[in-house]
């Protein structure tokens, strides 16, 4: 199974966003309807269902050409890829109308505010949880796939 | 029975055994190697991610750093949203 190498590193990396999905629209549903966060699926779930999954295809056909070049470990490769999603996600968010920012922190969805000084914690947060998706999922989808 | 005898009798019965042939006609290598391929395509791609193979194979810093991660979620539930927008 030779062929088409980057299109199967494509479909390994959309597919733990892909999966996600299901979580994050019913995390979505059970914050609007049960806690009354008033988010806007909508607009909100356009960047998990169309971005993310497309960029993390994108980043994994990028390891696979880093392979034979001198390249990070997998799971540091995808650790790096928050410092592109989250500029991304805060725009994005911002121009869709549910991220502004106020004197005590960023509020999401007018209703979570996150201080300041909470943000580096949360991004921290953030290259550890994408540090463990990269090096167990995707590494293991890549496996399963046959560009490991 | 005499001693020629014996020898007569010897040689009809390995006349009669076929030769055994003591180098095999094929490597059986790739055979054992299709099947184990088999038996691991044969099981559910979850069951093999969760295996306890799979598990006790993860260094104890992965495992402190996902217990971080639980505990920060828990620490800050109202964060939930946010991570999921980011997933």
């Amino acid at each position: 199974m030779n062929s088409h190498p980057y299109l199967r590193a494509y479909m390994a990396g959309t597919a733990v966003p892909t999966m996600m999905l299901l979580v994050v629209l019913s995390g979505f549903l059970i914050a609007r309807h049960a806690f009354q966060i008033p988010i806007p699926i909508e607009r909100a779930i356009i960047f998990p269902m169309a971005l993310v999954p497309n960029i993390f295809g994108v980043w994994n056909i990028f390891y696979l050409w880093l392979r034979p070049r001198p390249h990070l470990p997998i799971g540091l490769h995808g650790a790096i890829l928050p410092f592109i999603l989250a500029p991304a996600g805060f725009t994005l968010a911002t121009f869709s109308g549910f991220l502004s920012a106020s004197s005590g922190g960023l509020v999401w969805f007018h209703e979570v505010v996150v201080p300041y000084g909470l943000l580096a914690v949360g991004f921290l947060f953030a290259l550890i949880a994408y540090y463990l998706v990269w090096k167990y999922l995707v590494g293991f989808f890549n496996e399963v796939l046959g560009i490991a | 029975m005499t001693e020629p005898e014996q020898k007569q009798v010897a040689d009809r019965l390995k006349q009669s055994l076929v030769p055994m042939n003591l180098e095999l006609h094929r490597d059986l290598w790739p055979n054992m190697l299709r099947r184990i391929d088999e038996g691991a395509r044969n099981r559910q791609w979850f069951a093999v991610l969760f295996s306890p193979a799979a598990l006790s194979s993860v260094p104890w810093f992965d495992w402190a750093l996902l217990a971080v991660l639980v505990v920060g979620i828990c620490a800050f539930p109202k964060s939930i949203p946010i991570w999921l927008y980011h997933f």
